[in-house]
């Protein structure tokens, strides 16, 4: 089919002004990708999916929502209310609403799904170091995004969310003070918060969507990593993305637009994971709720925080935990890729996938001591993964790494 | 019609556990009674908004609810002289708004009593809740909570609301009717909680049915395009 529309006089047209054939044979139809890519390698293309069903329905969101904590009868407020007339009296706004909601966690199953992935296949290692660190970087502004976005329907666990992590500025020497009441508005939050917030989550959207676009070119210079770990040399090895991989992805998105709504249509809320059931209460300054838990795709990197004593240190090694993984390609020194000629490295990355899961368990549940014992243990290893990967190349002994694939 | 309503009624009960059995026992205190609630029938959603009406609204409001709605959703379809009778001055588009002035609630009970549009899902436990709650009015067995105030469901115990349905005492003979009553006013609660439920399910279904298709076509897409790959 893109044949035919290539052989088009209107194509032609274009192209002499854009060059656009040439941009089609070099991203598409002859952009070479490794044959051997498995279902893993499906995340990318769905994690661009959600950015765009996010963005779409979160303008159409915005064209009802009112950013104001002005308050309404029953102790409601005008952002509170304005959610609830989407859900009741716009036309499908309740679709569009449980898209966006859901969206945003289908955004970190398919963010974190890909990431894992890269940690697993080594994909974070030379000559995709940088390639790598854009991707961190959309991963804290994604997090940013989600935590922007909380806030705006003003319920409780927005309101004392939001108190909570901006708490966390607080606790800086020096600026710390000044960084809370810049970020708040004020000194507590409020109305202020909720129009910056608000502002917020629309721009980091916009700068997701410039950052991932330099995702894809550092990917397409690059190119894909693969199962093996192995560089590509021969053509036999490569297939060209489209048509090879463009029918395999639309193939991933069938799957995941059939969960994803499957989600939306039948239980919107996840039992309270999604939509968290304290959300549905108006926010309230002088009632805090018996147990103040971030939304689940941010638990791991709470129980990090709560592992301390100490607030400043919780804080410092909650960023530490996020910025370290700026340092990984730099801290992995092995030649071998992935983790199946790496048998220690695979028991190490496998057990920090289940470290951040625990770590995410415990983030989640009110805390008790056992839990935060557990919690500081994940933490303890979250971070020895990091640096036992330092040494690990200098006694692991790598199996033989095919010459092609 | 009827096979629309299975298909309803089957998905509902489905999603309703599914989210139930999550978050039930999540609380403290006893597990919660489970409440026969079915949000696709309009003789119970009408019985429930009777006793809403009639009990619940001395006190609580549903503002998210307009007395257009109660015309306007098929679940509840009353007709408009109903409706008119139910408002009386009230515009149509006014939600449902009890009399009780907060104020003079924070006087009687110590706290302005929530309203109730969204209370299935603020709760833990949904309609299962409502329906503890109601039927959950006990005497204190250690005493110190006056009756009407102990309830065996409520964080704490100690509840500001005072036994609404005269659970606390009644025959044995009512307890039947009663039971009916709190379920029913907690079918009415969870439609309203979310008013788009039943339609939302029955999309899904052609949404989810669609979708399947599409990736079983898809998928036999990709493995015709790749057959020529060796591996």
């Amino acid at each position: 089919m893109l044949d035919k529309i290539m052989k088009t006089r209107l194509f032609a047209w274009i192209d002499e002004r854009t060059g656009a054939e040439a941009i089609i044979k070099s991203q598409l139809t002859e952009y070479p990708v490794p044959k051997n890519l498995n279902y893993m390698w499906n995340f990318g293309s769905l994690a661009l999916l959600v950015l765009v069903l996010q963005i779409l329905t979160g303008v159409f969101l915005a064209m009802y929502y009112k950013p104001s904590a002005a308050l309404t009868m029953g102790g409601y407020t005008v952002a509170f209310d304005s959610v609830e007339r989407i859900m009741r009296d716009v036309n499908f706004g309740w679709l569009i609403r449980y898209m966006h909601a859901v969206g945003a966690s289908a955004f970190f199953v398919v963010v974190y799904m890909h990431i894992g992935r890269g940690l697993y296949y080594g994909s974070y290692k030379g000559p995709r170091e940088l390639l790598w660190i854009i991707g961190v970087v959309i991963l804290l502004i994604m997090q940013g995004a989600a935590f922007f976005g909380y806030l705006l329907p003003w319920g409780q666990m927005s309101f004392w969310g939001a108190t909570v992590i901006t708490n966390l500025f607080g606790a800086l020497p020096v600026l710390g003070e000044y960084l809370q009441q810049l970020l708040r508005g004020g000194f507590a939050v409020g109305d202020p918060t909720l129009n910056r917030f608000f502002s917020l989550h629309y721009l980091f959207p916009l700068l997701l969507a410039a950052i991932v676009g330099g995702h894809v070119h550092a990917l397409h210079v690059v190119h894909s990593n693969n199962p093996e770990g192995i560089d590509v040399h021969s053509d036999a090895e490569r297939i060209n993305f489209h048509p090879y991989y463009t029918v395999k992805d639309a193939f991933g998105v069938g799957i995941f637009l059939t969960l994803y709504c499957y989600v939306i249509f039948f239980n919107p809320q996840m039992g309270g994971y999604f939509i968290e059931v304290d959300n549905y209460v108006p926010a309230n300054n002088l009632q805090t709720p018996p147990h103040i838990a971030p939304v689940w795709y941010l638990t791991p990197w709470y129980t990090i925080l709560r592992s301390f004593e100490s607030k400043l240190l919780g804080v410092l090694m909650m960023g530490a935990s996020l910025a370290i993984l700026f340092l990984l390609p730099f801290l992995d020194r092995s030649k071998v890729r992935s983790a199946r000629y790496r048998p220690v490295f695979k028991q190490m990355v496998i057990l920090f996938f289940v470290c951040v899961i625990v770590l995410g368990y415990c983030g989640h549940s009110a805390p008790t001591p056992t839990l935060k014992l557990v919690g500081q243990i994940a933490t303890t290893y979250y971070f020895l993964f990091f640096f036992a990967l330092l040494i690990l190349p200098k006694f692991e002994k790598t199996k033989p790494v095919p010459d092609h694939i | 019609m009827k096979l629309k309503q299975l298909v309803l009624a089957a998905t509902a009960t489905v999603s309703l556990l599914a989210s139930g059995a999550a978050v039930a026992n999540e609380g403290h205190g006893p597990a919660l009674k489970h409440a026969e609630v079915n949000v696709t029938d309009q003789a119970q959603i009408r019985r429930g908004l009777d006793v809403f009406t009639n009990i619940c609204m001395g006190c609580h409001s549903a503002k998210y609810v307009t007395y257009k709605g109660l015309m306007d959703y098929p679940e509840i379809g009353l007709t408009r002289e109903q409706v008119d009778e139910l408002r009386g001055s009230h515009p149509l588009t006014d939600g449902l708004i009890s009399d009780l002035n907060p104020e003079d609630a924070k006087v009687s009970y110590g706290k302005v009593p929530p309203d109730l549009s969204i209370i299935t899902n603020a709760r833990r436990g949904g309609a299962n809740y409502v329906y503890s709650i109601l039927t959950g009015f006990e005497h204190d067995p250690a005493g110190k909570v006056p009756d009407g105030n102990f309830n065996e469901y409520f964080p704490g115990n100690r509840i500001a609301m005072p036994d609404p349905l005269s659970w606390l005492g009644h025959d044995e003979s009512e307890t039947a009717e009663l039971e009916k009553q709190a379920q029913d006013v907690s079918a009415f609660l969870a439609f309203i909680s979310d008013p788009h439920q039943n339609e939302r399910r029955v999309i899904g279904c052609w949404v989810v049915g669609f979708l399947i298709l599409l990736s079983l076509v898809l998928w036999r897409l990709k493995v015709e395009v790749w057959k020529d790959v060796k591996h």
